[in-house]
């Protein structure tokens, strides 16, 4: 190690600096004086090794700054000479100019910047203001993308396969929580409390001023049945009958034929037609009731509960996964969009081991 | 020449059997050819010794040394053995061509030249992250290697579109040299020929050849078996390949043969000069090396940000990828190529022929053209320039047409003159060209008589009528002994009886011979004083660079000479003394009449023109005079030593502008020695100079940094060409050698044009420079959406697909169109840019593309997209830090402002809209972009909004493409657009006109300011 740095120190030194001097002595100086260090690292290296490891890699911090150097040389005089171009580029002390450019000049550009970014901010607030003042906060101006409404089921995470064994709670205990979780909203106490309960089969329509804050109809958890939670706490999962709750995405302005509420209804999707063999639904009328339509938006229908409908499959094969398509049914629903697997139907697998 | 090895091989070959060669007209020369044999010169050696001056001593030998030499035998040669022996080992006689690229290699230079290796390393990154994601699920979606895929394909694609730009005006000039018959066959069927190797002549019979090819002297040089100079190119015992003989027959042995021959050398000199890189390439790669080291700097730091915000890895490689394609102008190299090939036909349609696409602009940031002197700055040919007679000189029109003869025709001494003129003529029109005007007709004879033929031709009509009634009885051709030409002629006046004899020739000559001068139409004796004004006459037509000639005449008395007198030219019986002096007439090759005022605008245009000629120095400096070159009121140091009567070394070098340096002198000068004379110097005209010469030349003008275009038509020319930034070669007078060395070929041999294509190439490099900022511009608007998506986490508001059709979609043809915009201010005042300083990408460009106007844009953009989202349900304060449920497949019914809730395939449609709105965003704001960069300087109204059509058709196609991929295209949901609703395309007007309205301020302030901060920092 040593040795190589000193063959390696010898051409380092700038020429000129060193090599006028008696090159011979020179060499043997630094030999010497390195056989010196050599000694007394070895006599440390006998008390404390870690020190050695810091000293090796000093040595090799030197050793890089030494080829670094070593650069500078008329080999690479080129490379030397750029970097202190570029050195001199980035701040030249004679004219105190750094990038090329004087303190003032920096100053000038800075304050110039400024005022323009600031005037640019300016008109980007007032486009924004501007949109702002277009747009109402209550009602979407276009409702089209949104349009026709996607289906979501509960419980969900992250996936649309229930893979579960009945005799095993933990694989499906998650379920349980999560509708739970869910169904809190539809307690029935807190929907008497907070919503109003309107007449079925017709539109909850509510005049007035667009700000004014809007009632919402009742959509209680009692609704659910066997569902519900409250008869079966765990919904049906303990028994290898899984309930699993449909909700059609809230859209402002959305409302079903009249006389002709949302209908759900599940199949096979693919494979054996009798898989299922039966499905409660609750409500039993497996709809949507108008009385949950219009949605007025979140500003002022602050306390709209989504309706639900429950799908309890009480008798579908187990040991075996079943592809389950649920569609809604009724005018102006679309369900059979290629690209979009979630508009009108929902498409999820039961496999229930036993 | 010392490595030669004494195996010789000689061949007897007639004329009739060499290959090609037929055996026609006067020209006829003989020759035993026989081979010189030196070893080929190690590679490496090469270069260094094609540098030094011809090196061929052969001339310098005695026929006996040649033969010792060579081991041959004057009179039979060498043995067929040794001669195929011979051939074998130094192959046929002919010139190696130069070699191709081939076709495949230029390709993939294409291929990965530029922004292609960015392309390709988005494109490779797309398949490595695909790969990862398969790795991990397999049920991952394709995206991203189509997006990889459509990377790979606009390579390709703008890589073949290169390509066959490239190609295509490649074959322009192959085609161009299929239509240019070669000029060595028309010379064979007339009555000239070409010799075919290097031959030192061994006899001789009146032999003259025509070495313009190799040396550029236009004059005929005769030939002899003399050994009369030590450079081989002027002595006159040595007859060179590709050169024609004139007249005369000789015999000579070969001495060098195919590249050998000195100009073989000169040709494989031609193809060792390295081709240097056009400024344009230059600068191109600088501006490749700008913008990929933003995209790369910007690219890594937001890698790195990426991942230190919890980003995945492989997202952040697939924001890596879409920051690299905004910020990559996939579209703008193959515009830059497509405007300097508009540009190469709008020159080829004012005779600039321009072969390497990017010689276009080189032109334009010329700084110093060489210029060499015949066919290019002259006519090419002899003409009558200045007549002497009565005591008074009178000038010709030397124009190329002739038209204008002002001199006073009506002394009678000029009518003496004509007729000697038009009798002691040899030279005749070739028949059957009626129809073609008189200076364009062809005529058998030398180039004096030529030009004392048609001068006469123009002057008084038809000289041939005017011969018949003349009749020629008895004639002395001229000879180098006698130096002049005579003949007798019975004459046209039928009551005149007397013989007149006319004789014209070397003037000191001409009047040793004469008694009597005629002045004003009489005969006057002879005396000191009308010598002394002969005298005057002659040195000032001589120190004009002028050839001049002495015409004579004396009507022989009828009582001694009656009708039936047979004269003898052998023995002489007519007297050849006491004649009577009639004139002087002095002939030059004139400069072209265009020549005068293309110097004069190069001068303004800050182009120094430098004059390198073969030709002698008095000549060269005439020329130089009376084209500007030297221009009136300037002085060499030999003019100002004269005019004071002072020694040359005594006069101060500061005093003088202008300076002829010959070849000579060129030889003892050091490098250092000729950067001073180019410094010094603003007039310089280079005479007898040889092609490594004027290699040398070009190489101390390239080391002051200028960008040198070099002009040329002979072969010796060649080198020069090929070493110069842009060698011109000429296309009527000009060897191909030349034509294959250039970067341009000036179809119509005219000075003028290059001047023309001077302010093409600096048009087209402002224009540029406007089509850059133009293309930089939309990248920030492209670039600045990945950024706010990394750190703000909206939706993406424009994807990669998109912004590819942006680049290479609706940005293309506006970008081109801004190639035809007209110069903003007088283009040809200003000085050529300075090759390292005025860059075509400079800091204020980057700078106000990139953080003025590129920002402003991506505002507008994003104006459009927030409106679009907040229409549709989501305003920007949802937005924020939305981009993980928004891109989640599984979240099918994601809450927005209002409450509503989105399946993942709505939120696409909705993103992809978005898209589609950033993507019109940008668009309707390039319209504003286009229009704000016609101009750099003056405001559009001064450039007229409607004077550049082209423009509008850029425009007009920026809004129809997006039209059709949004209405046309918007179902197909693989390119990612949507049908917008019509008013969207409005939402960035506003910030359209800001930016102009905003660049207008800015032009307004420079304009204001000159020199100020402002016009420092904001003009690009």
């Amino acid at each position: 190690m040593r040795r190589q740095l000193r063959s390696r120190r010898a051409p380092a030194f700038p020429y000129g600096y060193r090599y006028r001097l008696d090159d011979q002595d020179e060499v043997n100086q630094n030999y010497l004086a390195d056989e010196e260090e050599e000694a007394e690292e070895e006599a440390r290296v006998m008390v404390v090794h870690d020190l050695e490891e810091e000293e090796e890699e000093e040595e090799k911090e030197e050793e890089e700054k030494e080829e670094e150097e070593g650069q500078g040389q008329p080999t690479s005089n080129a490379l030397w000479q750029k970097l202190q171009t570029v050195n001199e580029y980035l701040w030249d002390p004679e004219k105190r100019m750094s990038l090329a450019r004087t303190g003032q000049s920096w100053s000038l550009i800075l304050v110039i910047y400024f005022f323009f970014y600031a005037s640019l901010a300016a008109v980007i607030t007032l486009c924004m203001y501007t949109l702002f003042l277009t747009i109402s906060p209550y009602m979407p101006t276009f409702t089209e993308r949104v349009k026709p409404p996607g289906v979501m089921i509960r419980p969900f995470a992250h996936s649309l396969n229930f893979n579960f064994n009945v005799s095993e709670p933990d694989t499906w205990q998650h379920y349980v929580i999560s509708l739970n979780g869910f169904l809190q909203g539809y307690n029935d106490s807190l929907q008497e409390e907070m919503n109003v309960d309107c007449p079925p089969g017709q539109y909850f329509i509510q005049d007035g001023n667009e700000d004014e804050d809007k009632k919402a109809c009742q959509f209680k958890r009692s609704f659910l049945k066997n569902c519900s939670g409250l008869e079966d706490p765990t919904f049906g999962y303990s028994t290898g009958q899984p309930c699993i709750l449909l909700k059609m995405n809230r859209i402002v302005g959305f409302r079903p034929e009249l006389g002709d509420p949302v209908k759900v209804s599940c199949k096979v999707q693919r494979g054996d037609e009798n898989d299922i063999r039966s499905i409660n639904y609750y409500p039993e009328s497996a709809s949507f009731d108008l009385r949950y339509y219009p949605y007025y938006g979140k500003l002022t229908h602050v306390n709209y509960t989504s309706p639900l409908v429950a799908m309890h499959f009480t008798d579908v094969v187990k040991n075996q996964a079943v592809p389950v398509q649920c569609q809604l049914k009724g005018k102006g629903i679309i369900n059979d969009v290629i690209n979009d697997r979630f508009v009108g139907r929902v498409i999820f697998t039961l496999n229930i081991e036993t | 020449m010392a490595q030669k090895t004494p195996e010789i091989y000689s061949v007897e070959l007639s004329g009739t059997e060499d290959v090609g060669k037929t055996d026609t007209g006067d020209g006829k020369e003989k020759y035993r050819g026989l081979k010189d044999k030196r070893l080929e010169l190690k590679k490496n050696h090469q270069k260094e010794e094609l540098k030094k001056e011809v090196d061929l001593e052969d001339h310098k030998l005695s026929i006996k040394e040649l033969e010792r030499k060579y081991g041959t035998n004057i009179v039979t040669g060498l043995s067929s053995t040794q001669a195929a022996e011979l051939l074998a080992r130094n192959g046929p006689n002919a010139l190696t061509p130069p070699k191709e690229t081939p076709e495949i290699v230029k390709f993939l230079k294409q291929m990965v030249g530029g922004f292609s290796i960015l392309l390709w390393i988005g494109a490779i990154l797309c398949w490595i992250a695909y790969g990862i994601q398969y790795f991990n699920d397999k049920s991952s979606s394709l995206d991203s290697v189509y997006l990889g895929c459509v990377l790979a394909l606009v390579v390709i694609l703008t890589g073949i579109f290169a390509y066959y730009q490239e190609a295509k005006s490649t074959n322009i000039m192959a085609s161009f040299s299929k239509m240019i018959p070669q000029q060595a066959l028309v010379i064979r069927d007339s009555e000239k020929k070409t010799i075919p190797a290097d031959i030192r002549l061994l006899s001789t019979q009146g032999c003259k050849v025509d070495n313009s090819s190799l040396t550029g002297e236009s004059e005929p040089q005769s030939r002899s078996c003399e050994f009369t100079h030590d450079n081989p190119l002027e002595t006159k015992n040595i007859g060179f390949y590709s050169t024609t003989c004139l007249e005369g027959t000789a015999t000579g042995m070969v001495i060098n043969t195919g590249d050998r021959t000195i100009i073989g050398q000169i040709a494989s000199l031609a193809s060792g000069v390295g081709h240097e890189k056009t400024p344009i390439a230059i600068e191109i790669e600088h501006f490749v090396h700008i913008v990929a080291g933003v995209a790369v700097s910007i690219g890594i730091l937001f890698f790195i940000i990426a991942v230190s915000m919890k980003y995945y890895v492989l997202d952040s490689i697939i924001f890596l990828i879409g920051i690299i394609v905004a910020n990559v102008p996939e579209g703008l190299l193959a515009t830059v190529t497509v405007t300097l090939s508009l540009t190469a036909k709008r020159m080829a349609k004012k005779n600039c022929l321009v072969k390497n696409l990017e010689a276009v602009e080189t032109l334009g940031s010329t700084s110093i053209i060489c210029s060499d002197k015949t066919g290019t700055l002259t006519q090419n040919r002899m003409t009558v320039a200045h007549l002497w007679f009565d005591n008074q000189i009178f000038v010709a029109d030397t124009s190329e047409d002739h038209s204008n003869q002002v001199f006073d025709q009506s002394s009678g001494t000029w009518a003496s003159l004509s007729k000697i003129i038009t009798l002691c003529n040899r030279a005749e029109f070739r028949p059957g060209q009626e129809s073609v005007p008189i200076m364009k007709k062809v005529v058998v004879g030398d180039a004096s008589e030529t030009a004392l033929l048609k001068f006469s031709e123009v002057i008084l009509g038809d000289v041939m009528e005017i011969r018949k009634r003349n009749r020629k009885v008895a004639e002395i051709p001229f000879n180098s002994t006698n130096k002049f030409q005579l003949s007798i002629h019975e004459t046209d006046d039928p009551s005149d009886k007397r013989f007149l004899m006319v004789m014209k020739g070397a003037p000191e000559r001409v009047l040793e011979k004469c008694s009597t001068i005629m002045v004003n139409g009489q005969e006057q004796p002879l005396d000191d004083s009308t010598a002394e004004a002969f005298h005057t006459a002659y040195m000032e037509l001589g120190g004009l660079g002028e050839r001049v000639l002495g015409f004579c005449h004396l009507y022989l008395p009828a009582d001694k000479f009656p009708e039936t007198y047979s004269f003898d030219v052998d023995t002489v019986n007519f007297p050849t003394s006491n004649l009577c002096f009639v004139g002087l007439l002095s002939m030059i090759d004139p400069p072209r009449s265009t020549v005068p005022d293309a110097v004069t605008k190069c001068r303004s245009a800050g182009i120094k023109v430098i004059m390198v000629t073969g030709d002698h120095p008095i000549t060269a400096k005439a020329i130089a005079k009376s084209v500007g070159i030297i221009s009136a009121n300037s002085e060499t140091v030999e003019d100002i030593a004269k005019r004071l009567n002072i020694p040359v070394e005594q006069v101060s070098k500061r005093d003088a502008k202008a300076a002829v340096v010959t070849g000579m002198e060129l030889k003892d000068m050091s490098p250092e020695q000729l950067d001073e004379l180019l410094t010094d110097y603003s007039e310089i005209v280079f005479a007898r100079t040889s092609p490594q010469q004027k290699l040398i030349i070009v190489e101390g003008c390239q080391r002051q940094d200028a960008v040198v275009a070099v002009t040329g038509d002979g072969v010796n020319d060649s080198p020069a060409l090929k070493k110069a930034d842009i060698g011109i070669a000429m296309g009527i007078a000009g060897s191909d050698a030349a034509k294959n060395a250039a970067d341009m070929v000036l179809l119509d041999d005219n000075f003028a044009s290059i001047v023309t294509g001077v302010e093409e190439g600096r048009l087209i490099f402002d224009n540029l420079k406007k089509t850059i900022a133009y293309t930089l511009t939309k990248n920030i608007a492209e670039l600045c959406p990945f950024l706010i998506y990394i750190i703000a986490g909206l939706p993406l508001p424009i994807g990669t697909i998109t912004i590819l059709f942006i680049d290479l979609g609706t940005d293309i043809i506006p970008s081109i169109a801004l190639a035809y915009e007209k110069a903003e201010s007088d283009i040809m005042n200003r000085k050529p840019r300075h090759k390292k300083k005025d860059r075509l990408v400079n800091a204020p460009l980057a700078i106000y593309s990139y953080l003025h106007i590129g920002l402003m844009q991506a505002l507008g953009a994003f104006v459009v997209y927030f409106t679009v989202y907040a229409q549709e349900g989501f305003r920007p304060s949802a937005l924020i830090n939305l981009r993980v449920e928004w891109e989640k497949d599984s979240v099918n019914d994601l809450e927005d402002s209002y409450g509503q809730e989105w399946t993942q395939y709505q939120r696409k449609y909705l993103e992809w809209t978005g898209y589609t709105a950033f993507f019109v965003g940008i668009m309707i704001q390039q319209i504003a972009d286009l229009i704000i960069r016609k101009t750099r300087r003056n405001s559009i109204f001064q450039q007229g909004l409607f004077r550049n059509k082209v423009i509008w058709v850029g425009i007009a196609s920026q809004i129809i493409i997006a039209l059709i991929l949004s209405y046309g295209l918007g179902s197909v949901s693989a390119l990612n657009f949507t049908m917008l609703r019509p008013q969207y395309w409005f939402v960035a007007v506003p910030h359209a006109i800001l930016i102009w309205v905003y660049d207008e301020v800015r032009k307004l302030f420079i304009r204001l300011y000159p020199g100020s901060w402002w016009d420092k920092n904001m003009y690009y």
